[in-house]
């Protein structure tokens, strides 16, 4: 799953460390998520994405091959 | 309670269970390192809920979750194997009738060891467990390099 957080980052001023912080992860996870190794949870998505002010789909794009079920 | 603070705590408990199992070792009592193991365990688990400092999220828990399933998916069948052979020293009867009473076949595992058997085991689960996380961690984007 593709995404803009790096964009919205930039946009908004803030480090990974802040976003982490006002969210309640580690910073490696937006990291993790930045780099698309790590496909957040909606939950999660939700969160980031109404810190920015933006539409869930704003800031994640669904690409259909990414696998849904992440195998192991 | 501070991160750092808790490693601490850890390293004290596992040095005072070192000493209590040499010295268990020494009465012969296996009783007072296994009740010590529990407690032990039990003063790490209220210890860590105490941290404040370490933010497990839901990534962290997604890299534990699948590094404990493979462990077990993996340490199961070599436990079973193992298992089903101390199983069959249980059910163990003499292979032939005529065999002279008093006589026994030898031991397919002997009890002593079983121990060593055992702790192999426990070492393979840890180094599973270790492994499996170091590779779910890398997967899940750990030791990804920032460019910030």
């Amino acid at each position: 799953m593709k995404n803009k957080i790096k964009i919205f980052r930039a946009m908004h001023n803030l480090t990974q460390e802040n976003l982490a912080q006002a969210i309640g992860v580690n910073r490696q996870t937006i990291l993790a998520i930045e780099k698309e190794k790590y496909i957040p949870s909606l939950d999660l998505a939700f969160k980031i994405s109404r810190y920015f002010g933006v539409n869930i789909e704003e800031v994640f794009i669904y690409d259909e091959k990414t696998p849904t079920l992440m195998p192991a | 309670m501070k991160k750092n603070t808790f490693f601490l705590i850890v390293g004290c408990i596992a040095l005072a269970l070192l000493l209590i199992f040499w010295y268990s070792v020494e009465i012969h009592a296996p009783l007072l390192i296994e009740i010590a193991f529990f407690v032990g365990i039990a003063l790490v688990y209220l210890a860590k809920r105490k941290v404040t400092d370490i933010i497990n999220d839901e990534r962290d828990v997604k890299i534990t979750e699948q590094a404990t399933m493979r462990t077990m998916q993996v340490f199961w069948v070599v436990f079973c194997a193992f298992s089903i052979g101390a199983v069959m020293e249980i059910l163990r009867v003499p292979a032939f009738p005529r065999q002279a009473i008093g006589t026994r076949p030898p031991d397919i595992l002997p009890p002593r060891m079983m121990g060593y058997v055992q702790l192999g085991l426990l070492c393979l689960m840890i180094f599973l467990y270790v492994g499996f996380r170091i590779y779910y961690a890398k997967k899940y984007g750990d030791f990804e390099i920032d460019e910030e």
